[in-house]
């Protein structure tokens, strides 16, 4: 499985379209001037585009290289050659997935350094009103990350029953979509507030919300930006939901990917 | 080879009819909040600064054109709602409550919006001490209801340890510190202003205010000295209690209403603001 992900890895890389994203991520490099459009809040508002620019880079990444990477190799017979060694389909996929993430947390990486260096620049002219909480801003790209790579399992399970890369990519941009919506959707539906909204809606409605995956849990940027104190439980908690939605999201890709026929 | 040549031709009168188009300076309809929450994704801070800058570069194009004897009249309904989108989205965001309270309390007197806005925001910023320091100016000031007003300040002393705010609960009993409490206000902000647009606002209202406390002085003098009170302004510019002439930066002449109060024919607002 190893060898699989350094072999994704290597692909990756020769592919120019992800360096260019990437270089595209240098935009954040244009964000202290753009800042001081600002009033009251120079610092948080650098703070805010640059989390912003980077979970939008990571985005394009999760959608352009999870969606295709699987979807590639069974359009080029690489993977119908691949599965004639001694190598277990579960291996191979999730060799594949763990190539993209690690690239996508190597990306991440450089993505918190010209962060932290433009946050730095700005601070250093404008004086914040309060102190730059650094580890925060470093657990919001952190999670944001993760989020990523939980939608990147989307695009893999999407990837395993697809024939071409348009359920993948789309289906992923959607699931984003609903994900970052739900928690929202959810508080309006049941707030005592609202009274427009049928009883059979609110129950379908929270239904989803329980089965979709939530993504607003994985937005600390305000955390980052204003600097207040995280709430380690709910952070824990976001962690925990990772692990055991991610491992449901691979298991059921691995199921799927073992049936399939591939020519 | 021809089509560049051909664009190079074309390009400045191109350009030139672009730069004539007749300006519309609109701000536009924005969805409502919740419909904005939910497109936005993760990026809700990002949206609501934006939103925030729509309507800060809409007052500023206004504000341009005011000098230039171009009298819009800015649509404050809509920079009042795009404002509180913007606060939904990001409750934390200081720019929207700045501006909300320069234009709703100045301009559309507006007042327990303003103070509602700052309230609500006063439950996320509790760092903040700029948010019950506006709040109880608009009480003291405009609602006189001193009362409030010296909670809030007590409030805003806490926060930064400053006597000032605590002393200025107590100043504005007295009727002319409430002047005093104006000036003091509007210089603090005139100071921390880093928006021409909005610094060039407040200057002019701190001029008025200033010559008002000059007259008012003025006549305290007179009132001390004769033991009467000055029948106009205009008395007491010819016998020289006040000099140079008061000016009201806002084109109206200054009279005394009939409770002695300092007052303008212009009422401190600009021709095209809503009364």
């Amino acid at each position: 499985m190893r060898q699989i992900m350094v072999a994704t890895i290597k692909g990756i890389l020769r592919d120019r379209i992800f360096w260019g994203i990437l270089v595209a991520g240098l935009i954040i490099l244009s964000i202290p001037s753009i800042s001081t459009l600002s009033m009251r809040q120079v610092p948080e508002l650098a703070i805010t585009l640059s989390l912003s620019c980077s979970s939008f880079m990571l985005l394009l990444l999760t959608t352009f290289l999870g969606g295709t990477v699987l979807w590639k190799d069974i359009e080029r017979r690489y993977t119908y050659s691949t599965l004639t060694l001694p190598i277990s389909r579960s291996s191979y996929l999730l060799g594949k997935f763990s190539g993209v993430i690690v690239f996508m947390l190597l990306s991440a990486l450089f993505l918190s350094i010209v962060t932290v260096v433009v946050i730095k620049l700005v601070t250093i002219t404008v004086h914040p009103d309060r102190p730059v909480l650094w580890g925060n801003i470093l657990v919001a790209v952190a999670f944001d990350a993760l989020k990523y790579m939980l939608l990147t399992s989307f695009a893999f399970l999407f990837s395993t029953f697809s024939t071409s890369f348009f359920l993948p990519i789309f289906g992923t941009i959607a699931v984003f979509l609903v994900g970052s919506a739900s928690q929202d959707v959810f508080e309006f539906v049941t707030a005592p507030t609202t009274q427009s909204v049928s009883p059979f809606v609110k129950a379908i409605a929270s239904a989803l919300y329980y089965i979709l995956p939530n993504f607003s849990a994985f937005d600390l940027k305000v955390y980052a930006i204003y600097s207040l104190d995280l709430p380690s439980q709910a952070v824990i908690l976001t962690a925990g939901y990772w692990i055991v939605y991610l491992t449901i999201n691979l298991s059921i890709a691995t199921i799927i990917f073992g049936k399939r026929e591939i020519k | 080879m021809a089509a560049v040549f051909a664009y190079v031709l074309l390009i400045q009168p191109f350009v030139s009819s672009m730069g004539a188009k007749p300006f519309a300076v609109k701000l536009g309809v924005i969805p409502r909040a919740e419909a904005i929450k939910i497109g936005a994704a993760d990026h809700k801070q990002s949206v609501a600064a934006y939103l925030v800058f729509k309507v800060m570069v809409y007052f500023g194009t206004l504000v341009e054109k005011a000098e230039n004897k171009v009298e819009i009249p800015p649509d404050y309904p809509a920079m009042s709602r795009i404002l509180h989108s913007s606060v939904k989205l990001d409750p934390y965001n200081m720019d929207a409550y700045y501006f909300a309270q320069a234009i709703l309390v100045w301009d559309v007197k507006q007042i327990k919006l303003a103070n509602d806005l700052l309230e609500y925001g006063m439950k996320y910023r509790t760092w903040d001490f700029y948010l019950p320091f506006f709040a109880g100016f608009n009480n003291a000031y405009f609602l006189k209801d001193y009362e409030r007003a010296a909670q809030y300040y007590k409030r805003a002393g806490e926060l930064t340890g400053d006597e000032l705010h605590v002393n200025l609960a107590g100043r504005y009993m007295y009727e002319a510190g409430r002047t005093d409490l104006a000036i003091a206000y509007l210089s603090a902000m005139v100071k921390s202003a880093k928006n021409d647009a909005i610094r060039k606002s407040f200057n002019k209202r701190l001029e008025a205010l200033k010559e008002v406390r000059r007259i008012q002085q003025a006549k305290q003098e007179y009132f001390n000295k004769t033991g009467k009170l000055p029948a106009s302004v205009e008395e007491l510019v010819e016998k020289a209690f006040i000099s140079p002439l008061p000016r009201d930066p806002y084109g109206g002449t200054f009279y005394f209403d009939d409770k002695g109060e300092v007052r303008s024919t212009s009422n401190f607002a600009s021709k095209s603001a809503a009364n």
